[in-house]
C-alpha cells in the first residue's frame, strides 16, 4: 500500500511538471539583458563588488530614464574569481544564456581569454579594468572594446611627469613580472628612453618582484641602497602597500609613486596614514574629481544607495561600459551585435561618467586624459599635475 | 658591507618565520610519517584569531592591555586556539583513517587544509583583511649605519629564536623529548618500552600548530596584510625548509628555515626578485641530490 501510494506520487509530481512546462510559452523576453563578468572572489574581490555595485547605479539611473528601446535593462552577473580560468567558465555561461552583450572584465590576464571567446560567439564585450596594449593592439577582436585607457597612455605620461614636472635625474621602475604590470614597465623604459639618451636622466634600477609575498625587505634594502630620487612602481595595491610600508620603516625617504591600480581605500588600509602621505599616483580621473553632468548625477545616487563613493575609477568605467552599450542599442535600434558594435565605432555625441563614450575601430576609448594625485597630510588624494 | 648585514638581517627574519613553521611540519612527520597539508592553514587560521582578538570591540584588548600586552593577549589567545584545533583536526581528520595507511592520511590532510581556508573565507569574508595600525607599535631602532629595524620585528625575531631554543631543549635534552624521539624512529618499539603514544601525539598536534599561530600572529602584526590564502605559500616555503633541512628532525628544520631566508634575501637583493623561487628551488635540488635526507638528516637504515 505504502509502495502504491509513493508511485502514485511520483507520477502526479511528474506529471504537474510536465503540465507547467507546457504552459511556459517561449515569450518574448521582457527586459533587455546585459551581462557583466566581474571577479567578485578572489584576488581582486574588492574591484569586483565595486564593479557590480557601480553597474547596479547605472542601471538604475537608465531604467529610471525608460530603458532603452522602450525595455527595462537587466544585467546578469558572472564571477570570474580574478583568474584566467574562471574567466573562459564565466564568459561560457553569459554566451549560453543567450546574452549579445557583456561588460568583462578587469585585469588584462583575466580579461583575454574571455575576450577571444565573446568574440568567437559574437558577442560584443566591452571591458572596464583592462589595460594592456595587446588586448587592442595584438590582433583585431571586431567585438571588443574598453572604457579604460591602454597602459601606454599611462606610460608615456609617467615618463614626461618624471623628468619634466618633478625633475627627476634618477629613476627606478619596478613591476611584478605578470602582464599587466610588466607592460606598464616597459612602456614607461620605453618612453623615457629620449630622456635618458640626452642624459637627462638615469635609469637606476628595472627589475621585477615576485607577487603575493608578505615580506619585501630585500628589495627594499636594494631601493634603499640605490635611493632613486622617483620610485615607479607598476603593479597592484597589495604589493605596492606591503613595499612602500617597509620601505618607509628601512627608512627610504625618496618619493613613491604608483600606478593607477595602487590608490584604493585598501592600499590605505594595509599601508597606513603615516606611510601614504606625501606619496603619488598616476590614474586617469578619479571617481570623486569627476565633474561631468553625468559624473555628478551617478556620484549622487551611488552615494544615496551605498552610503560611500566607488572604490576606484574601474568601477566607474563598468559603470560607464554599460551606458555605451546602452547608447549603442538605442542607435542602433536593436542588439544584434553587428549593428551595435558598428554603431561603438561611430558614436561621437554619447557623454559618459568619465567624459565622451568614443572608440576606436580597434575598439581603444579616444581621449582619455591623465593625471597625478598627491597623498595629502589627512590621508585624502589631491589633484597634483596637471592643475 | 652595510647592505649585507642589512640583508642578512632581513633573511633572518624571514628565515624565523619559515623555521616556526616549519617546526610543526616536521614534528608530525618525525612522529606520524605525515606530510600535514594542513599546517599551513593552521598558520593562517592564527593570524585571523589574533586579528580578531585586536579587533574586537573596536580595539577593547590594546586599549586595556596596552600595545604590547594587547599583542601577547593576542598571541595567547591564536596559540590557545590552534592548539585545540590541532586536536580537533588530529580527532576529525586523522585518527579515524591512520590505521587505513599513509595516502588515504595524506588525501585526508588535503582536505582538512581545503576546509580550513575555505572556512577561514567563509567567516572572514574572501577580501584581504589588515591588522588595525593602532595595535602595532610603530616604533623603529636604529641598529648600526643607515640600517633600522622596526620593535616588532625585533620582537618576532627574539620571541622566535627563544622558542626555537626552548622546543629544541625539549626535544634534545629532556626525557619527554628522548621519548618524542624514540616514537619517530621506531613507533612500536617505542611503545613497548612503555611510551605513551597518545601523550606523543597531544604533544606534537599542540605545539606544532600553535607555534604556526604564533607565526600567524606575527605575519598579521609585521605585514598588516592577511588573507585566507596566504597559509599556502607560506606551507610551501616552510615545507621547503623542513626537507633542506632533513624531514623528521626537528633542528633541521629550524636551520632550513633561517638558511632558506637568508638565502632567499641574498638573492633577492643582490640579483633579482623575480627569480627569487627559481633559485630557492634550484639549491633544494642540489641539496637532495647532494645529501638526499637534508643537511642534517641521520641516514636512516631502509626497513626490510
Amino acid at each position: 500500500m505504502k509502495r502504491i501510494s509513493s508511485i502514485v506520487f511520483v507520477l502526479v509530481l511528474t506529471l504537474s511538471l510536465v503540465l507547467a512546462a507546457c504552459q511556459q510559452k517561449p515569450a518574448e523576453p521582457q527586459t533587455i539583458q546585459i551581462g557583466l563578468q566581474a571577479p567578485l572572489t578572489g584576488d581582486f574581490a574588492a574591484e569586483g563588488q565595486w564593479a557590480k555595485q557601480s553597474v547596479e547605479v547605472a542601471q538604475e539611473l537608465i531604467n529610471k530614464k525608460g530603458g532603452v528601446l522602450g525595455k527595462q535593462v537587466e544585467i546578469v552577473v558572472a564571477d570570474d574569481a580574478s583568474n584566467p580560468k574562471d574567466s573562459a567558465l564565466a564568459a561560457q555561461k553569459l554566451i549560453s544564456q543567450g546574452l549579445k552583450e557583456v561588460i568583462a572584465s578587469y585585469g588584462s590576464s583575466v580579461t583575454a581569454p574571455a575576450a577571444d571567446l565573446y568574440d568567437a560567439n559574437k558577442v560584443v564585450s566591452v571591458g572596464y579594468g583592462c589595460t594592456a596594449v595587446r588586448l587592442t593592439m595584438e590582433k583585431q577582436r571586431p567585438y571588443f572594446f574598453r572604457t579604460a585607457g591602454r597602459d601606454d597612455t599611462q606610460s608615456e605620461f609617467f615618463a614626461k611627469f618624471a623628468v619634466e614636472v618633478l625633475g627627476a635625474k634618477r629613476i627606478a621602475i619596478m613591476h611584478d613580472n605578470q602582464d599587466y604590470g610588466r607592460g606598464v614597465a616597459e612602456d614607461a623604459k620605453k618612453f623615457l628612453q629620449p630622456y635618458l639618451d640626452s642624459g637627462q636622466a638615469e635609469l637606476v634600477y628595472y627589475d621585477a618582484i615576485t607577487p603575493g609575498e608578505s615580506d619585501y625587505s630585500a628589495v627594499v634594502s636594494q631601493i634603499k641602497e640605490i635611493n632613486p630620487d622617483v620610485w615607479f612602481f607598476t603593479a597592484y595595491y597589495p604589493e605596492a602597500a606591503l613595499l612602500l610600508k617597509q620601505a618607509r620603516q628601512a627608512g627610504y625617504a625618496g618619493l613613491f609613486v604608483g600606478n593607477n591600480s595602487v590608490p584604493t581605500p585598501e592600499f590605505e588600509k594595509i599601508a597606513g596614514l603615516d606611510v601614504i602621505k606625501g606619496s603619488i599616483h598616476l590614474n586617469e580621473p578619479m571617481p570623486q574629481f569627476l565633474t561631468y553632468p553625468a559624473s555628478v548625477e551617478f556620484m549622487e545616487a551611488y552615494k544615496a544607495k551605498f552610503n560611500e563613493m566607488p572604490g576606484s575609477i574601474w568601477a566607474v568605467y563598468a559603470a560607464d561600459a554599460l551606458n555605451a552599450l546602452v547608447a549603442a542599442i538605442a542607435k542602433a535600434g536593436s542588439i544584434d551585435p553587428d549593428a551595435v558594435a558598428q554603431t561603438m565605432r561611430t558614436m561621437t555625441d554619447v557623454q559618459g561618467i568619465t567624459g565622451p563614450l568614443m572608440f576606436t575601430e580597434r575598439g581603444d576609448r579616444k581621449d582619455i586624459p591623465y593625471y597625478a594625485y598627491i597623498y595629502n597630510d589627512q590621508g585624502q588624494l589631491e589633484l597634483y599635475y596637471p592643475k | 658591507m652595510q647592505l649585507l648585514l642589512e640583508q642578512l638581517t632581513n633573511g633572518l627574519t624571514i628565515g624565523s618565520f619559515y623555521a616556526l613553521v616549519a617546526m610543526g611540519y616536521s614534528m608530525v612527520y618525525g612522529v606520524m610519517k605525515l606530510i600535514n597539508f594542513a599546517h599551513g592553514d593552521f598558520f593562517t587560521l592564527g593570524s585571523y584569531l589574533g586579528y580578531t582578538v585586536l579587533v574586537i570591540g573596536s580595539g577593547w584588548v590594546t586599549r586595556t592591555f596596552g600595545i604590547w600586552g594587547g599583542i601577547v593577549v593576542a598571541i595567547l589567545g591564536a596559540m590557545l586556539g590552534l592548539a585545540i584545533g590541532g586536536l580537533l583536526v588530529e580527532r576529525v581528520a586523522y585518527r579515524p583513517v591512520y590505521k587505513a595507511g599513509r595516502l588515504p592520511l595524506v588525501v585526508s590532510a588535503l582536505g582538512a587544509s581545503i576546509f580550513i581556508s575555505n572556512g577561514i573565507m567563509a567567516v572572514w569574508g574572501p577580501r584581504f583583511q589588515a591588522y588595525p595600525q593602532t595595535s602595532i607599535p610603530a616604533g623603529t631602532l636604529r641598529l648600526f649605519g643607515e640600517v633600522y629595524i622596526t620593535d616588532i620585528k625585533l620582537v618576532t625575531l627574539i620571541v622566535s629564536l627563544t622558542l626555537m631554543a626552548l622546543i629544541y631543549y625539549i626535544v634534545e635534552r629532556t626525557l619527554f623529548g628522548a621519548a618524542v624521539r624514540a616514537t619517530a624512529l621506531d613507533r612500536e618499539t617505542a611503545t613497548l618500552m612503555g611510551i605513551n603514544f597518545r601523550s606523543i601525539i597531544l604533544f606534537v598536534f599542540s605545539v606544532g600548530p600553535a607555534l604556526g599561530a604564533m607565526a600567524g600572529v606575527f605575519a598579521g602584526l609585521n605585514y598588516s596584510r592577511i588573507i585566507f590564502t596566504m597559509g599556502w605559500g607560506y606551507g610551501l616555503k616552510a615545507f621547503t625548509a623542513t626537507i633542506m633541512g632533513g624531514i623528521g628532525n626537528i633542528p633541521g628544520a629550524m636551520i632550513g628555515g633561517i638558511l632558506l631566508g637568508i638565502l632567499e634575501s641574498l638573492f633577492e637583493g643582490f640579483v633579482s626578485g623575480a627569480w627569487k623561487n627559481v633559485f630557492v628551488f634550484l639549491i633544494l635540488i642540489i641539496i637532495l641530490i647532494v645529501r638526499p635526507t637534508g643537511l642534517i638528516g641521520e641516514k636512516v637504515a631502509e626497513k626490510v
